[in-house]
């Protein structure tokens, strides 16, 4: 049996294990473990992948690489097409065009097993108690019932939900269930987790506590895409991206080499006081207003050494003054509007 | 199949283990119970005493002849059922005899007067003048008894020997049997019953389990659980799962039902002769092997191909309401087996009993009915019920397709093109 170098434990004496025995993966995740992942199948290839809901085409001609141990952003506005990419991925619903390979393999049931989803639509069985939805879920993934409880039970211990195993779903507040669902999604160690809007409608207190344990696991290899049009969110954690917008792509590729790309190219102000600095349609293109903080997008080729010039002349407190990489939001209104 | 075994275990367990399950467990039986014994307790109430009357002869001559017909009618506990406690004949006053006989019926006294007018032997029409013409068994020996005693009395009046005539006169009951495949007879009232009830058992458990499937599959939608169900399992094994684990479920209430009924069968009786008159008919639901194997075919397929649709209208629609509405057709189709009902008791063996019994989504019905009736000949059965699993497949095979795309779709209910554009898509 494989076990990973480093394992996620939701409690001391419980092992992060990836797989459970033979099967089919080992080959590649040996690869892995010996720290060949250059050779690595990609965790998700789609090629040219097109889906139409009758009027609709909801995914266009969609090429996606996601190499395994990524932490992969899949962004876009409200029905661009990520949920049914998704879909696609974990074969609920098949491509009319196009190819698809998780794990370099195309989709099986076996495949299915590898993958950890939790929805956006959350939902479990509102009458059946909550240890025996989670041995259920678990069963479903190919994980024998004993097992499927005492991981279940020591991850609602490391969720601090564990004296409501024995209650219905029904009794639980939506945040627990929350955690439930998020667990049903980990419970059977998946190799790739695929979140759909995994902070959405969580408390701060909880969102820590899923984006934590979502980065335990990206850290002992598990590949995470993270489906949002959240963008500042997915910003701040994902190190590769696809930006989708009406079933096409956009965008894609490694976050930091996009952003390089544009350069830095924004500068971002705090300040107090007279404003008219910003009056500068020889530099300034755009500005993003935030009260005391502004984003200012500069002309190609203009200084920013100018805006700070013309500041001070006026007179106008500036407490930071910082050229950055233009925000997410920012490129991808830039790309749609590029393509209108 | 391991996936299909969870899905299946999940339903089944889930669905026994609820108070809904021990309720119409319990309840079902204890209703169907309920009205036998009613219809025992009703059926006591028979006539028990001898009903008292009076004739009124208005010609003469035949008012003995009556009144000794009448009092040789006995109830099934041995008793002469009526007693004729006066009798006018050629009465001067007609208008003053039967006013105070109307009276005397009125207030209870009597139970009725006969009026044979002086027409009786020409042919005019006696009547039986009562509050409560009633019980069609004490009518039917009424009848019977004026009947014979006015052909008595033509027929002494014609010259034939008194002594002689109610010896010449005396009738018989005709016991109807019935022949079946075994050879055996039964009493007929008996097999009509149990065909019926054999019949609505099936009706009734095609429509429960069927809505119950519908339901689980909505649930499953509208919970929104069926999202990460399908990303772990092929949506044809949720949905085979699905629909086995109900089976499993209205098996184990009719094993229960069966065992149950085993066991009480002979209390039962015991109790039912104790509650009933003596001399009811008490129902003998006796089954056949072949009767029994039958009906456990043709539940399989008639529960199969009606939780099928079912379950296609539990993935198509988004809510309750919804399914309520789009249910309808399906339902009807099951209703209409009962109001069919009628064409095969009449004659289990016309053309149009036959047609009808061969039609998939009426023959699990029907069939039942024919074959608790009068046994069809073997090919009707074996056609039926090959027509049967033809359509229960293709059925199936519908199904499963516009299951697959419905459960993911949420909003306004397909329309039936939407649905057959379902079909067709890969």
């Amino acid at each position: 049996m494989l076990e990973r170098p480093h394992g996620v434990c939701p409690r001391k004496d419980f092992k992060f294990r990836l797989l459970n025995g033979e099967h089919e993966y080992s080959a590649s995740v040996a690869k892995f473990v010996t720290g060949e992942a250059d050779e690595l199948p990609d965790a998700v290839t789609a090629e040219a992948v097109s889906k139409r809901f009758s009027s609709t085409m909801a995914v266009n001609r969609l090429g996606l690489r996601i190499r395994q141990g990524a932490l992969f952003g899949l962004l876009g506005p409200n029905g661009a097409g990520k949920t049914t990419t998704l879909r696609m991925i974990m074969r609920m619903i098949l491509p009319d065009e196009g190819s698809l390979r998780v794990f370099g393999e195309p989709l099986s049931s076996r495949a299915q097993d590898a993958i950890g989803y939790l929805p956006e639509e959350r939902g479990l069985y509102p009458r059946m108690k909550v240890l025996d939805v989670l041995a259920f879920l678990g069963g479903l993934k190919g994980l024998n019932g004993s097992e499927a409880r005492r991981d279940a039970m020591a991850w609602l211990e490391r969720l601090e939900i564990n004296d409501w195993a024995d209650k219905k779903v029904v009794d639980l507040s939506k945040g627990m269930q929350q955690k439930v669902q998020f667990i049903a999604a980990i419970l059977h160690h998946p190799r790739l987790l695929i979140l759909d809007e995994p902070f959405a409608g969580l408390d701060p207190l909880n969102a820590a506590l899923i984006k934590d344990i979502m980065l335990e696991l990206h850290g002992a290899g598990v590949t995470v895409i993270l489906s949002s049009h959240r963008m500042e969110q997915v910003e701040m954690m994902c190190d590769s991206i696809c930006l989708i917008d009406r079933g096409r792509k956009v965008l894609d590729g490694v976050l930091a080499e996009i952003k390089r790309q544009y350069g830095k190219n924004t500068v971002r102000v705090e300040f107090s006081g007279n404003a008219d600095f910003l009056d500068q349609p020889s530099v300034v293109e755009h500005v993003n207003r935030f009260g005391a903080t502004v984003e200012v997008k500069l002309r190609p080729g203009a200084d920013a050494q100018e805006l700070l010039r013309r500041a001070v002349t006026n007179g106008t407190s500036i407490r930071r003054f910082e050229l950055i990489e233009p925000p997410l939001n920012d490129i991808f209104i830039e790309k749609v509007s590029e393509r209108a | 199949m391991n996936k299909l075994w969870l899905v299946l275990r999940r339903e089944y367990v889930t669905r026994v283990m609820t108070k809904g399950f021990v309720i119409s467990t319990i309840a079902v039986p204890a209703l169907l119970i309920g009205i036998i014994v009613l219809q025992l307790v009703i059926a006591a109430k028979r006539p028990t005493r001898t009903e008292t009357v009076a004739v009124v002869d208005c010609a003469g001559g035949v008012g003995n002849w009556v009144r000794r017909a009448l009092e040789r009618e006995k109830l099934p506990d041995g008793q002469g059922a009526f007693q004729v406690s006066r009798l006018v004949e050629t009465p001067t006053d007609i208008a003053a005899v039967r006013a105070s006989l109307t009276s005397l019926t009125r207030t209870g006294a009597l139970g009725g007067y006969l009026w044979i007018p002086r027409s009786a032997e020409a042919g005019g029409q006696p009547e039986f003048v009562t509050r409560n013409p009633g019980w069609p068994l004490t009518m039917e020996s009424f009848d019977r008894a004026v009947s014979q005693g006015l052909i008595a009395a033509r027929l002494q009046r014609r010259g034939l020997d008194a002594r002689f005539l109610s010896k010449l006169l005396e009738g018989t009951h005709v016991r109807v049997v019935r022949l079946t495949s075994g050879g055996k007879t039964e009493d007929w009232r008996q097999t009509d019953a149990a065909a019926i009830v054999m019949a609505m058992l099936l009706y009734g458990s095609l429509m429960i389990y069927g809505v119950t499937t519908m339901r689980s599959v909505l649930e499953e939608k509208t919970t929104r659980i069926v999202e990460v169900l399908v990303s772990s399992v092929r949506p044809f094994e949720l949905l085979a799962g699905k629909i086995l684990g109900v089976a499993a479920v209205g098996l184990t209430q009719f094993a229960i039902w069966t065992i149950s009924a085993g066991l009480f069968a002979a209390y039962g009786a015991v109790v039912a002769r104790a509650v009933a008159a003596p001399g009811a008919v008490v129902p003998n639901l006796h089954v056949s092997a072949l009767t029994l194997a039958c009906l456990i075919a043709y539940f399989a397929g008639g529960y199969f191909l009606f939780a099928a649709m079912y379950a296609a209208i539990g993935a198509a629609v988004s809510s309750e309401q919804d399914a309520q509405q789009v249910q309808i057709p399906v339902s009807l189709l099951l209703v209409g087996s009962i109001l069919l009902f009628g064409v095969i008791l009449r004659d289990p063996s016309s053309p149009a009993s036959v047609a009808l019994s061969m039609i998939p989504f009426f023959s699990p019905v029907l069939m039942i009915i024919r074959i608790g009736l009068q046994t069809p000949p073997l090919w009707q059965i074996g056609l039926s019920l090959a027509l049967l699993a033809v359509t229960t497949l293709a059925v199936l095979y519908a199904s499963a397709r516009i299951y697959r795309i419905g459960i993911l779709m949420y909003g306004k209910s397909p329309s039936l093109v939407e649905m057959l554009r379902w079909l067709r898509s890969s």
